[in-house]
């Protein structure tokens, strides 16, 4: 293994035992906002996979995570398992991912973003105006956490230990997935899909399934966010979160496996910690994320590379003509 | 000696001007063809129209007697044609080992096997021994973005025969390559082309390289075809020595 190899592997031990035993020395408060990283977290790696991997940028990944949601609270309230409602929003999300990965086969960019927006726009009218099912502005609230094989998730370290598993084990597949020949081809496509093209690599099915998987993803997300905060309303899933997801992907890094978690962290737990510095927290925040995307636009695991190699040549791939 | 790749009548029209107008030519199996001509003569266009990058406009692409016109440039790599590009086209971030995996692992096994079974797609030994081929053994692991330029078009050549095809168009594989690694290279390719019998199209300007290299010779002027025969022939054809020097 290489150095950097054992380094990151340390990293991690270290991280996991941290977020262990942080539940047991922290309010309840603060265990729902680690709570709420895991869940959040688990919707920036589906962005990442999609941006990052694949280089489909996508501005509708908050309504995934609403479509997750709501699957999980209508059926949860109805009396259902919380498993079914992972099994439903994960196919639900699957395949509409899958349809609006077809526009990304004909723009790019910017233009793309602008289609999964309208999408995201949409999805945010459905939640709202169609009352008959997700009760419109009202919300859908007392949505219980499940009894996972007779252990009660109904406290909140519980629920806590709970959302980790479920990250753990988003993690683990994304992790083979993208050293699989699937992760290959993914950036292949991020980088040159027409050289990809003419290796043999069908651009079109793995757009479409880096979509489809990306998205997935987000609904996972959602059903573990809707007993969580057990009150969701269709404003959670506008475009601000959709925003946030991104900023999340670019802040830890975009491409980069544990991106996401260090974006996340940063989105959800930082603003929490500058707290104190009271009316100046969001300023403070808003000037991190400046200076961090004007010197390091490759997010904090690109620096932190950058910082660990310095003799590496900086030039532009393709320059050096 | 039977056609691998028969082109017939094969026209591209951007608006107004045809960047190939009525091109016709066979290429032959174990041949290496070189496809020579000005700047803006319509040959990358004609690589382009041929390997599914462009739709013709009208005309007809024929390999080993089967229609390929229009097809996906994907599923005519699978079928065993491969090619470069005029500017260099390597993926910067993977390794010089993983770029050459990735330009086979799409004709290994299927999509889920890709997805479920091994991580290299059992290419590593494939690949190692690419890069042993093409002398690029001491930067197996370097990502390909690190390379020099001339290492990058070796290895961009390496990728377009990882997946042991039958046809390669390739388009200015000496561009910009050093002397001594362009007779590296052509060493290679004649290699490839002999203990593979694999057939060659080449586009490439410079001339002692073409000349060298290949055992016949297209001449594209302004779209159209306007000589063609072995080294020597179209080295004195009074056509060819006007198009090149203009009248």
């Amino acid at each position: 293994m290489t150095r950097s190899g054992r380094t990151g592997m340390l990293a991690a031990a270290a991280a996991i035992a941290l977020l262990v035993a942080a539940p047991f020395g922290l309010k309840p408060y603060g265990i729902y906002l680690l709570s709420l990283w895991a869940a959040t977290t688990i919707a920036a790696i589906g962005l990442n996979l999609t941006l990052g991997y694949a280089g489909q940028i996508s501005l509708a990944q908050a309504s995934f995570v609403g479509i997750g949601a709501y699957t999980a609270a209508l059926l949860t309230t109805q009396g259902w398992p919380l498993w079914s409602a992972f099994l439903l929003a994960i196919a639900l999300c699957f395949v509409i991912g899958w349809l609006l990965g077809y526009p990304a086969l004909r723009v790019q960019h910017h233009y793309l973003a602008f289609v999964t927006l309208s999408f995201a726009t949409l999805v945010f009218l459905v939640l709202r105006n169609e009352e008959w099912l997700t009760k419109g502005v009202y919300g859908i609230s007392g949505i219980p956490r499940p009894t996972v094989l007779g252990w009660s998730t109904k406290g909140p370290i519980d629920y806590y230990f709970f959302c980790l598993g479920v990250l753990a084990l988003v993690a683990a597949a994304t992790g083979w997935l993208i050293r699989s020949p699937w992760g290959r081809a993914f950036t292949a496509l991020r980088e040159n899909p027409i050289r990809a093209s003419s290796l043999g690599v069908d651009t079109r099915r793995y757009t479409l399934m880096a979509f489809a998987i990306g998205s997935a993803l987000g609904g996972v997300s959602g059903v573990l966010y809707a007993p969580l905060v057990q009150f969701i309303e269709p404003t959670a899933f506008a475009l601000g979160l959709s925003l946030s997801l991104l900023l999340m992907v670019i802040v830890g890094g975009s491409g980069y496996f544990f991106g996401p978690f260090l974006g996340a962290a940063v989105s959800v737990l930082l603003p929490e910690w500058l707290r104190f510095t009271e009316g100046l927290y969001l300023i403070l925040y808003a000037a991190f994320v400046m200076i961090l995307m004007a010197f390091c636009p490759s997010g904090l695991l690109g620096l932190a590379e950058r910082l660990r190699t310095p003799a590496a040549p900086t030039r532009r791939p393709g320059s050096s003509r | 000696m039977s056609a691998v790749l028969e082109v017939r009548d094969l026209t591209k029209a951007f608006g107004g001007i045809s960047a190939v107008s009525g091109v016709s030519f066979d290429v032959h199996a174990g041949e290496i063809l070189g496809l020579i001509g000005p700047n803006g003569s319509g040959k990358s266009t004609l690589f382009n129209c041929i390997l599914g990058q462009l739709t013709p406009s009208s005309g007809e692409v024929r390999v080993d007697g089967r229609p390929i016109t229009g097809m996906r440039a994907c599923d005519l790599n699978r079928l065993g044609i491969g090619r470069t590009f005029q500017l260099l086209q390597v993926f910067p971030q993977l390794s010089v080992r993983e770029n050459l995996i990735l330009a086979g692992q799409e004709h290994e096994g299927s999509m889920w096997s890709r997805l479920l079974g091994r991580r290299d797609a059992g290419l590593t030994d494939a690949a190692n021994r690419m890069i042993e081929f093409f002398r690029l053994g001491h930067l197996a692991d370097a990502k390909a973005g690190s390379l020099s330029y001339g290492q990058q078009k070796l290895l961009d050549a390496a990728m377009a025969f990882m997946a042991g095809p039958r046809l390669v168009l390739l388009d200015e594989p000496a561009g910009g390559v050093n002397p001594t690694m362009l007779a590296d290279l052509r060493e290679r390719l004649r290699e490839i082309n002999r203990t593979r019998n694999a057939t060659f199209v080449v586009i490439e300007h410079n001339m002692e390289f073409v000349m060298s290299l290949c055992t016949r010779i297209l001449v594209l002027a302004e779209g159209r075809i306007i000589a063609q025969g072995d080294p020597q022939t179209v080295r004195n054809d009074p056509g060819v020595i006007e198009a090149y020097l203009g009248h």
